[in-house]
């Protein structure tokens, strides 16, 4: 897509003068603002959607009521929050592959996956996701074979979707923890698979 | 205007909730739902002048009931700040086919969620 370091600016330069207006007539306070912008690059993001993911790889049972109860399983693990407070999880299998979009904005599980991506709210992605779903994964790296079953989630209402990507082979004797490295902000979007750990790469004399 | 939104300047406190714990975009309602899981419904043709959740490339499509979400505030009415009009909100199936023709896959399907105001029966 084009865009340049100039066009980039200029919108920077856009926000500020907006921001410093609003601030100037009490509209806004800046410590709000920062307070927000802070939560949003420390403490808000992927890692969050990772934890639910990885949890439910290790455990049937919360991997059932996640399946069955986004909302409350989530909840259980403190993770709700803004723009995340209906959620509906759904599993990626064999048989399905499953990507979310939201063709009207750009709708996203903030509280679990932090901001959305530049492409998620990309007109491009946003119209080509429900027309060529399969075109679309192929760009992004993903070939799913003809006979899987692909469902686009439109979150166009106040539900909100998290992908449950399939657990990668050879990973049967990591922890919890370790999992969750592995899982990506696109994998719970469902524009990749999770893959298991490279192995290091020896030194060969 | 039927719903008043405040203009007070957001402090960090308030902040700080709203991040922890959201917006509830839930409603209650006496009335039941329209429709059951498996129940073919068509999604409404109009073509309002202000705000809708309904997506114009979805009207007047069949699809299928998959689940019922219980319900929920209608945002095509509090966008216009008129009446919240609690309804019930449904996720709805449709094959890819019946709403791009036969150029799409036979195995790809949309599901996507609407309200009671949305749909007709089938």
């Amino acid at each position: 897509m084009p865009h340049s370091h100039h066009s980039e600016s200029d919108i920077a330069l856009r926000v500020r003068a907006i921001e410093s207006l609003l601030a100037e007539k009490g509209i806004i306070d800046p410590a709000t603002l920062d307070a927000i912008i802070d939560a949003y690059e420390h403490r808000i993001g992927p890692h969050n959607g990772a934890r639910i993911v990885a949890k439910a790889w290790v455990s049937y049972d919360y991997k059932q009521r996640l399946l069955a109860d986004g909302t409350s399983a989530i909840a259980e693990l403190g993770l709700t929050g803004f723009s995340s407070e209906h959620m509906v999880v759904v599993e990626n299998t064999p048989q399905v592959h499953n990507l979310v979009v939201c063709t009207l904005c750009s709708c996203y599980p903030w509280a679990i996956l932090g901001l959305p991506p530049t492409w998620y709210k990309s007109f491009a992605y946003r119209s080509r996701a429900v027309i060529e779903p399969r075109k679309v994964l192929q760009e992004f790296g993903l070939d799913i074979p003809d006979e899987v079953e692909i469902r686009v989630w439109d979150s166009n209402a106040d539900l909100r979707y998290l992908v449950l990507p399939e657990r990668p082979s050879g990973t049967e004797d990591m922890s919890e923890e370790a999992l969750a490295d592995l899982v990506t902000r696109n994998a719970m979007i469902g524009t990749a698979k999770v893959y298991p750990p490279r192995s290091p790469s020896t030194i060969t004399a | 205007m039927a719903i008043e939104t405040s203009n007070e300047c957001m402090s960090v406190a308030q902040a700080e909730i709203l991040l922890q714990s959201g917006v509830n975009c839930r409603g209650v309602t006496n009335a039941p739902p329209k429709f059951q899981v498996g129940d073919m419904v068509k999604a409404k043709v109009m073509h309002p002048v202000t705000y809708t959740r309904l997506p114009r490339y979805v009207r007047g499509k069949v699809g299928t009931i998959a689940k019922v979400h219980g319900v929920y505030v209608f945002p095509d009415t509090i966008g216009q700040r008129l009446d919240t009009k609690p309804q019930y909100v449904y996720n709805v199936r449709f094959a890819a086919q019946d709403i791009w023709g036969p150029d799409a896959s036979p195995k790809d399907f949309l599901h996507i969620d609407l309200f009671d105001d949305h749909l007709d029966t089938v």
